[in-house]
């Protein structure tokens, strides 16, 4: 396992150290899995939750044959990058406030073009950022509401059989997405995921609570799925799946 | 010649004739109403009466005599010879047609006296035919597959001027119209058109041993991976002793041996029987299918024992296997591009672990993972998709190397392969000195497998003139966005062209390929050493286009692969049907835009790879081009031509000796003798033509002339006279 992982780490590590947010990749690396935190509205802390995505990308690597970038990077909406690269998240604990009209604009070309935003409410109890991120988005995309994804819906089995969305709190048992087309393309988490992830030092940085190390896995897990999901898109959705997922899903649930 | 007859006087219209008649007739009721008791010389009355009648009725009409001198000239008579590939069967020695010409021969000389036009036909229209031109070309290429005499006869019947006064037609029986089966009242009515005796003169009735491929039917179409049912019937004539008759059918592709769809056996019970084979043709496009037969011993035409049917095989759906080995935007893009359009049938493995990677898990069942079943499908379903996509794929870690001579055969044998880049793809891949390379339109060298720095990719000429990426170009001209890293590909394969090529980098002489397309036997390949190309997706580059950059590179890639017409430089067809021993000829039709020269590369179907015909036409001018071929085998051939730079464009098609004329090679002197009947003409053998009955010649009219028998002053007097006579005998009868 070390060899394969050093294998595929040393492809993606240091160039992205050296320039995390400019071209200069690896052969491989322009197509890897890279969460960019998103920049839109009032400006988020996020403190050491900024340091969950690039454990998202560590932990997809470690687990999963997917390359994928481990230092995070920003972007702004309004910046003509955010589209260079189909896959953003935007974290926060606050009401974003208004967006402005390029930040509008920009979301509004990611979509369109088939990115896919996850927003990830760091504060769920108050649930300040998911409201106001959705009245926002709702600016982005007024035609699209966001709809319950079905238990059945390939996020839950992209990777791994996922029965409800944890994070670090063990948050509502269902994900809300804006499904354009056959796909989720704004996908609102009420669980914080990135808190779930971030580390500090040689730790993770918060404790998720309420179901310890287990919850934090299945967090993880999650965090694999979505990225899985961007990725592949609903590759476990095709036939050639279907039996075997079922006969999985029936062994798991007596 | 010279007539004499009586008339009226010129310019004495017909009305005036009837009035004339019916005043006299009633004159004559009236005198004879006058007449009846009287008694006496009632008889002078009457005799006057009618004297003065006919000499008033002569005055008003003026009789004249008419005297007509004319020449007698030939009944005209058309003789019809058959004009069908078929005539040219064997016969006592000689050929149907040579016994054909010489009885129309004996035609011409036997109806001396009247005026002979000899007519071909064939597929219906009637051309001149001058006998002793066309017993100097044995096998002339204007003969056709069909022989078809009503459609002759519905010709004449419209053609202007005279009507012949009887049809003379040669032929051994086997017409494609009138078909056997048609009854004797359409036969005749056939016959009423052309309004003459029809006179048969049968060439042969003796048919030869001869064991056939009579006819080969298909229910439905032919429709890629789906099963087509065949039925073939098998003929034996001439007293052949058939008995069990095996047929084979085979599929002809390029570069390798005949591929064998399905056999039976006939069992022979009559002169017929039928055999029904169900074929399943997996590719798509022009598909050329051999049936053939093994004749008894005593066979005397080994040409009607096999057929080559060109099938247009289409798809009901694409059927795309896609294979990745990890998970990237690139592959995203792919998916979610190929899931997008209904008319591809996707089947996606992608590896989404490996086993050096720790999913953390107890057991595999809390993972949405399934094996990747590279056995069973590179070996049992692999025959069943129109093409492969390899993309970024370790044919070593996966397992793969075992099975890539199969998939070597499966692109030579027609199938579809993309391998797209990445750190795993081509070299990196293990695919180098593999048997995969050759079917690659690059080769693949040593050294580092790839390259990590950033380039923009450059259009070759070809790139640039090629339909294929005409989608592309139309969106962004010759720009390309950056890609992060290529793999290492070596110099393009003979007859594989280079549409984009690296800026810095090179191979063997030249540029290295970014993106190559190439043929490999009947199939093709597309080399793509980049995993960048969803930045034409999702790019600020793609943003320029709302991303459709990305839909028109691989529409036009797919589609090429696949043959789609829109994205070929040429079309290629046959002028005319190629005819094993004749001279063949191609055209080429050019899309608009495809200039240079022209080049033309003509291989026979099979394991030979060496073509029987290259040949390069300097810029030639606008407008469809034909080729010759020369004269060409029996066989399955395969046209691959090329306009400019501009990748080739391939057309399969089949020479046959005899093709559907010589199926049935029996004479049908009974068909023959029923239309003869239908319309009162005689049927003869070409050895009884002096029998045949010649009509009567036709007066014609050459000199006519109009003279009074009296001049109209004495025919007025005669009836003045003749009226006061009749006064008189009145008078004396006491009648005034």
């Amino acid at each position: 396992m070390a060899g394969r992982l050093s294998r595929r780490l040393a492809l993606t590590v240091p160039l992205s150290l050296l320039s995390a947010s400019s071209r200069a990749f690896a052969f491989g690396d322009g197509a890897a899995f890279h969460p960019r935190l998103l920049r839109a509205g009032t400006r988020q802390i996020l403190g050491l939750r900024t340091s969950g995505a690039g454990r998202w990308s560590w932990e997809l690597v470690r687990r999963t044959s997917a390359p994928a970038r481990l230092v995070p990077s920003e972007v702004a909406a309004d910046q003509s990058s955010l589209q260079a690269e189909p896959f953003v998240i935007w974290a926060g604990d606050d009401d974003p406030g208004p967006l402005s009209a390029a930040e509008v604009r920009g979301l509004t070309r990611f979509i369109r073009l088939g990115g896919v935003l996850v927003v990830d409410d760091s504060q769920p109890d108050s649930g300040a950022f998911g409201r106001g991120a959705l009245r926002e988005l709702s600016r982005v995309l007024p035609e699209s509401a966001p709809v319950r994804l079905d238990p059945s819906h390939v996020i839950f089995k992209t990777f791994y059989i996922v029965d409800r969305p944890v994070g670090r709190v063990l948050g509502p048992p269902e994900i809300r997405a804006i499904v354009r087309g056959k796909n989720a393309q704004v996908i609102f988490l009420q669980h914080d995921l990135l808190g779930a992830l971030a580390r500090s030092g040689e730790r993770f940085a918060l404790a998720t609570e309420p179901g310890g190390v287990e919850q934090r896995e299945h967090a993880i897990r999650l965090a694999v799925n979505i990225a899985m999901y961007v990725l592949c898109s609903d590759y476990k959705d095709d036939q050639v799946h279907a039996p075997f997922l079922m006969r999985r899903r029936a062994r798991q649930k007596p | 010649m010279t007539l004499a007859a009586l008339s009226l006087a010129e310019g004495v219209p017909q009305l005036t004739l009837f009035a004339v008649l019916a005043l006299a007739l009633a004159c004559l009721g009236f005198l004879g109403f006058e007449l009846r008791k009287r008694e006496g010389a009632v008889g002078w009355v009457l005799l006057s009466g009618l004297l003065a009648l006919l000499l008033v009725a002569a005055a008003v009409l003026r009789p004249a005599r008419v005297n007509t001198r004319g020449v007698s000239v030939g009944a005209k008579v058309v003789v019809l010879v058959d004009q069908s590939r078929r005539l040219l069967l064997p016969s006592e020695g000689k050929t149907r047609r040579e016994l054909a010409l010489r009885a129309a021969d004996a035609v011409s000389k036997h109806f001396a006296g009247a005026r002979v036009e000899l007519r071909g036909f064939g597929t219906g229209e009637l051309r001149p035919l001058v006998v002793a031109d066309a017993l100097a070309h044995e096998s002339p290429a204007e003969l056709s597959d069909e022989s078809d005499l009503s459609g002759a006869l519905n010709a004449l019947a419209q053609e202007p001027g005279e009507r012949p006064k009887a049809i003379v037609v040669v032929s051994d029986g086997r017409f494609t119209r009138p078909g056997a089966t048609q009854d004797d009242a359409s036969l005749r009515e056939l016959a009423a058109t052309v309004g003459a005796p029809i006179h048969i003169v049968a060439v042969t009735e003796q048919a030869p041993r001869d064991a056939s491929i009579r006819s080969i039917r298909t229910s439905g179409a032919s429709v890629a991976h789906q099963a087509l049912a065949l039925t073939i019937e098998i003929g034996c004539g001439g007293g052949l002793a058939c008995g069990e008759v095996p047929v084979t059918a085979r599929e002809l592709r390029q570069g390798v041996e005949p591929f064998v769809l399905a056999s039976g056996v006939a069992k022979m019970t009559g002169e017929t029987a039928t055999v029904e084979l169900s074929i399943t043709l997996e590719r798509a496009g022009a598909r050329l299918v051999e049936v053939s037969i093994e004749p008894p011993e005593g066979d005397t035409i080994p040409e009607n024992n096999r057929r080559i049917l060109s099938f247009s095989v289409t798809r009901d759906r694409l059927r795309l296997l896609h294979v990745a080995g990890r998970p990237t935007y690139d592959v995203r893009a792919l998916r979610m591009w190929l899931k997008s359009d209904e008319s591809i049938d996707l089947i996606a493995f992608f590896i989404l672990r490996t086993d050096e990677d720790n999913t953390e898990t107890n057991e595999d069942s809390e993972l949405a993972l399934i094996p990747f079943p590279v056995d069973e499908l590179f070996t049992e379903h692999l025959p069943s998709f129109d093409a492969v996509i390899l993309q970024d794929i370790d044919a070593v870690q996966y397992k793969l190397l075992r099975h890539l001579p199969a998939l070597a055969n499966y692109v030579r044998g027609g199938g579809g392969l993309i391998m797209v880049g990445g750190p795993s793809a081509f070299a990196g891949g293990g695919y180098a000195r593999s048997p995969l390379e050759s079917v690659l339109p690059v080769e693949l060298g040593g050294g580092e497998p790839f390259d990590t720095a950033d380039f923009v990719p450059r259009y070759t000429e070809a790139g640039r003139s090629a339909p294929v990426l005409r989608g592309l170009t139309e969106l962004f001209a010759d720009e390309l966005p950056t890609f992060t890293g290529s793999n290492t590909l070596g110099a393009a394969r003979p007859n594989a062209i280079t549409l984009w090529e690296h800026p810095d980098r090179r191979a063997g002489r030249g540029p290295m390929p970014v993106l190559a397309l190439g043929e490999s036997g009947d199939g093709r390949s597309i080399a793509l050493g980049v995993d960048g190309t969803h930045a034409l997706a999702f790019s600020e580059f793609a943003d320029r286009a709302a991303g459709r950059a990305y839909g028109a590179l691989w529409d036009g890639l797919v589609g090429w692969l696949m043959r789609d017409p829109r994205y070929e430089a040429l079309r290629l067809e046959l002028a005319g049907p190629c005819i094993a021993g004749l001279p063949a000829k191609l055209r080429l039709v050019r899309l608009p835009g495809a200039t240079g020269d022209v080049s033309l590369q003509l291989t026979r179907l099979g394991p030979q790879r060496t073509p029987v015909l290259t040949k390069t036409v300097k810029e030639p001018a606008p407008g469809p081009l034909e080729l010759e071929l020369g004269a060409l085998e029996v066989g399955g051939y395969s046209a691959s031509a090329r306009v400019g730079a501009a990748p080739p464009t391939r057309f399969d098609f089949a020479c046959e000796r005899g093709g559907p004329a010589w199926s049935d090679s029996r004479p049908d002197p009974e068909r023959l003798s029923r239309i003869a009947k239908a319309s009162a003409g005689r049927a003869v053998s070409a050895a009884q033509v002096n029998e045949l009955p010649v009509p009567d010649p036709i007066e014609v009219a050459a000199e006519r002339s109009h003279v009074p028998l009296l001049p109209a002053w004495a025919w007025t007097l005669a009836a003045s006279l003749a009226l006061g006579g009749h006064w008189y005998a009145r008078r004396r009868q006491g009648l005034l």
